[in-house]
């Protein structure tokens, strides 16, 4: 285990906030006054010249798939790439994700622990749910799950043979506990095959749970 | 130095005003809330303003509804609701509704 002080009243912004909008609230009446205020405002500044709907489409596109879990994917394609910016990222992953133009960390450190043959790295948050959600996005449900937080220390083979991910007796196991003040992040193992693949191509192969660590990542 | 797309001021607003997302993936539930947000980050890319211009008017629209996280309220406007009056205001200050 990664030794750690862990704060114990969990009263501080170490969690992604929770987000009160994330169900609809209006009805299907009211939902197409909305469509109707927002197509007229559109169709204003469309025919003001202000902005094109090609402009909008685009906005679209790239927020949805940029941000996110796609964030650390960028890290981790970066660092399979560029030796350099790897050696920075194992040295000091706060300043090495922050050269890529993520932030939004509230004062924790990162920290990338890097997957090899014969070492694999898993993440967790035993005490609660400490995630690095602005590489990660918001964390997934089992995450946050008391089964996953306990059984994944006492038996990390068994919990992580039930992701779907069996090790060899040769592999060592280190499980990493996040807290307030430090998140990890893992850094996978570049798969075979991939030598001709760009970096956008790479970074659309790294998962979210790879990243955790209870994946690996396969073409 | 950075070959991302999104900006963090408006990918990673840190309180409730923050974008919602499940699993770090944008939620939205009607394709007007698509628009609304898509026309509030191209006319700032376009420089027409500030997005801390228009955050102050998404953070003052959410805390006139009196909601917070600790006090989730379904009954209030939703967020992209907030995003849109914003979006109005910013625009008319701005001039930019004006004929």
């Amino acid at each position: 285990m990664a030794d750690h002080e862990h704060d114990r009243d969990h009263g501080h912004a170490h969690t992604a906030p929770p987000n009160p909008y994330l169900e609809p609230r209006r009805s299907a009446a009211e939902t197409q006054a909305l469509e109707a205020r927002v197509a007229k405002l559109e169709q204003l500044l469309i025919d003001k010249g202000i902005v094109s709907r090609a402009t909008l489409d685009h906005i679209v596109a790239v927020y949805e798939n940029d941000i996110g879990p796609m964030n650390g994917a960028r890290v981790v394609a970066r660092a399979w790439l560029d030796a350099d910016y790897k050696q920075r990222l194992l040295h000091d992953a706060t300043a090495a994700i922050a050269e890529l133009g993520f932030s939004g960390l509230q004062g924790e450190h990162m920290v990338v622990v890097e997957n090899s043959a014969q070492v694999h790295n898993v993440v967790v948050c035993t005490l609660c749910s400490c995630y690095p959600w602005p590489v990660l996005g918001l964390p997934p449900a089992w995450y946050k799950s008391p089964p996953y937080r306990s059984r994944i220390v006492i038996d990390p083979r068994g919990v992580l043979a039930e992701f779907g991910l069996t090790l060899g007796e040769d592999v060592e196991v280190r499980v990493w506990d996040s807290s307030a003040e430090i998140r990890y992040l893992v850094l996978p193992e570049r798969p075979a095959g991939t030598e001709r693949l760009s970096e956008a191509e790479l970074a659309a192969l790294v998962t979210r749970d790879a990243m955790i660590g209870v994946a690996k990542i396969s073409l | 130095m950075t070959d991302r797309l999104a900006k963090p001021a408006v990918a990673e607003m840190p309180g409730i005003e923050g974008l919602p997302r499940k699993s770090g993936e944008l939620v939205f539930h009607g394709d007007w809330e698509r628009r609304a947000f898509a026309l509030a980050v191209a006319l700032c890319e376009q420089g027409h303003y500030d997005w801390d211009e228009f955050r102050a008017y998404l953070i003052a629209s959410i805390a006139a509804a009196g909601e917070s996280p600790a006090a989730p309220n379904p009954a209030a406007p939703g967020y992209y609701e907030h995003w849109l009056a914003s979006l109005e205001r910013t625009l008319t200050a701005k001039g930019l509704l004006a004929p």
